[in-house]
Formats: structure tokens, sequence, C-alpha cells
């Protein structure tokens, strides 16, 4: 199974450190999008299929709060695995997050660290990480 | 506070630039480093329960290595892009320190990062550091201010959402 997954960060830079992050992740990926904000996000999952949303929460136009209690609101991505990739330290705000059913990464983060939350999120298992699924290692220094 | 935001701010870019950039930074900056320029400045405003702005300031030569090990290789060439591996840098800095000074509870807004063309709207005139901090890295060296305003209205207009 490959994963489509949608990366929602206002930071072009981050955007593309996460999607070189999955990349070397092992994890089987599909087709990446990428958005700039929580409306723009929202409007990448009426359109297409995404089985992985890796969001940010400081974001111009809609925030990452906002855009994953829409989602929440929606039974076609109620269920949707979600991972916050933020520099948010807020506990008040770290709960809330929690409780919309979220994973949450800090930034700054080992690459390691995203990949262990993405297979444990997702659900891939070390069997298929190692086995079926060849390391896209591109020769970056991570 | 001071001598808690200090360490904070230290401990803070330390991390941020060992995890994010894979780069280890000297506390103790050797003559060349401490002798390097401080040419590129970036910026992060923030309103809450303080309001703000965290500055980075960095060596141009050590920009390269940021983007190469933040980005990959190919794309360590773009001058742009290297600027705004700097910003995702101090973005980083800001929101961790932010809740470290202030308490855990607190909830900050941070603005998108700002490029600096020079060096003249880092801060206002004014304006002193409540805590800096400087270390050697590469053959350059980083620097990060923190300032805290006691005017909320200094941001109005700056974009901080």
């Amino acid at each position: 199974m490959a994963f489509n997954v949608l990366v929602v960060d206002d930071s072009a830079v981050m955007r593309q450190m996460v999607v070189r992050t999955l990349k070397m992740s092992g994890l089987p990926l599909g087709t990446v999008h990428e958005a700039a904000n929580g409306e723009e996000g929202l409007f990448v999952l009426q359109d297409e299929w995404v089985d992985l949303l890796l969001l940010d929460i400081n974001m111009p136009v809609m925030d990452g709060e906002e855009m994953l209690r829409r989602l929440r609101a929606q039974p076609e991505t109620a269920e949707l695995p979600v991972i916050v990739v933020s520099t948010e330290g807020s506990e008040t705000r770290l709960a809330a997050l929690h409780e919309l059913g979220a994973a949450i990464v800090r930034k700054p983060f080992a690459p390691e660290t995203l990949r262990d939350t993405i297979l444990r999120i997702t659900g891939v298992t070390d069997v298929e990480y190692y086995g079926a699924v060849p390391v896209a290692d591109n020769g970056g220094d991570f | 506070m001071s001598n808690i935001m200090e360490q904070s701010l230290s401990r803070t870019t330390a991390a941020t630039f060992e995890e994010l950039a894979l780069l280890f930074p000297e506390a103790d900056p050797t003559p060349e480093q401490a002798a390097a320029p401080l040419d590129v400045t970036v910026s992060v405003d923030f309103r809450g329960p303080l309001t703000g702005r965290l500055v980075l300031r960095a060596s141009e030569s050590i920009l390269p290595a940021i983007a190469s090990n933040m980005l990959g290789e190919e794309e360590s060439q773009h001058v742009p892009l290297q600027r705004d591996a700097l910003g995702e840098l101090a973005n980083v800095i800001c929101g961790n320190v932010l809740p470290i000074v202030a308490g855990a509870e607190a909830v900050f807004h941070l603005a998108a990062p700002h490029i600096h063309r020079d060096d003249s709207q880092r801060s206002r005139e004014t304006d002193a550091a409540r805590a800096t901090t400087t270390f050697g890295v590469e053959d350059g060296r980083v620097q990060a201010e923190l300032y805290v305003f006691d005017d909320a209205s200094a941001l109005a207009g700056a974009g901080v959402a």
C-alpha cells in the first residue's frame, strides 16, 4: 500500500524538509501534496485521497488547529491520521490538539523522530519497513 | 528574568542548530569565528503574554552548510533558499524559547520570518535586547537576540497572526 500524504505548512523550507524526511523514511509513498495554509489544505482534501496529514499550527489565513477541527467534523476525514509538526509549546494548545486525535512532533525534530511517529500512526510495522520497502536515501546527511 | 531568558535562548539556539541544521555550535568561538561578519539578518515577531521579536544574525559563509543539511545539496546553492532556511531556524528558536520564558500555558502567535535586506529594521532604535547569545558555527558565527516590547502597538501591522 502506498501512502498519499498532504503536508500543510506556510514555510516552503519546512515543507521541503518534511517531504525529504518522508522520502528517506522508507514509508511507501504515493503522491505527496503540499499546501501553504489550512484553507488550501482543505481544498486539496476535497479533490484528492489522502492517507496521512502532516500539519503545522501557526499559519496565515487558516491555522492548523482550525483545519483539524473542520476535518474532524467531516465523516470522510474524521479518522484521518494527523501529525502536527510545529514549534507550538503551549501545553493548553497541545492538549487541545491531542484531544482532536493528532500526534505531535515538536520542531526541531530529528528525522528519526518524525519517521517513527509516521510509522506508528500509519501502522506500518518494522517488518514492512525493513522488508518490503527499500530506503530511498538520496545521499543526504540526515 | 533576564538570566532565564539568556540561558533559555542559548540552549534553544544550540539545540535548534544541532537538530534541524545538523551543525554543532561552539559556545566559545575561535578568533576566526569571532571575527566573521554577521551579514545576514532574519527576524520573527511574536504576540501573546509577551510581545516582541526574535532576531537571528549569521555569517553569510555558513548559509550553504545550513541549506545543504536542511534541504539537500542541490538546494544549498540557491541564495533565497539559504536565507529562508535561516528564517525557519529563527522561527523554531522563537517558538521554543517563548514557553520557557513565559510559561507552558502561554499561547503565542508568531509572524512569518522576515528576511532583512540591511540591518536597519531588525529592532527599533530605542530597543535593547533582553537576551543575546553568540555561537561559532563552521567558519562563521550566529547571534540570536530576544527583544521584548513594552508597548504591544510596536508590532501593529507587522503581520503577527
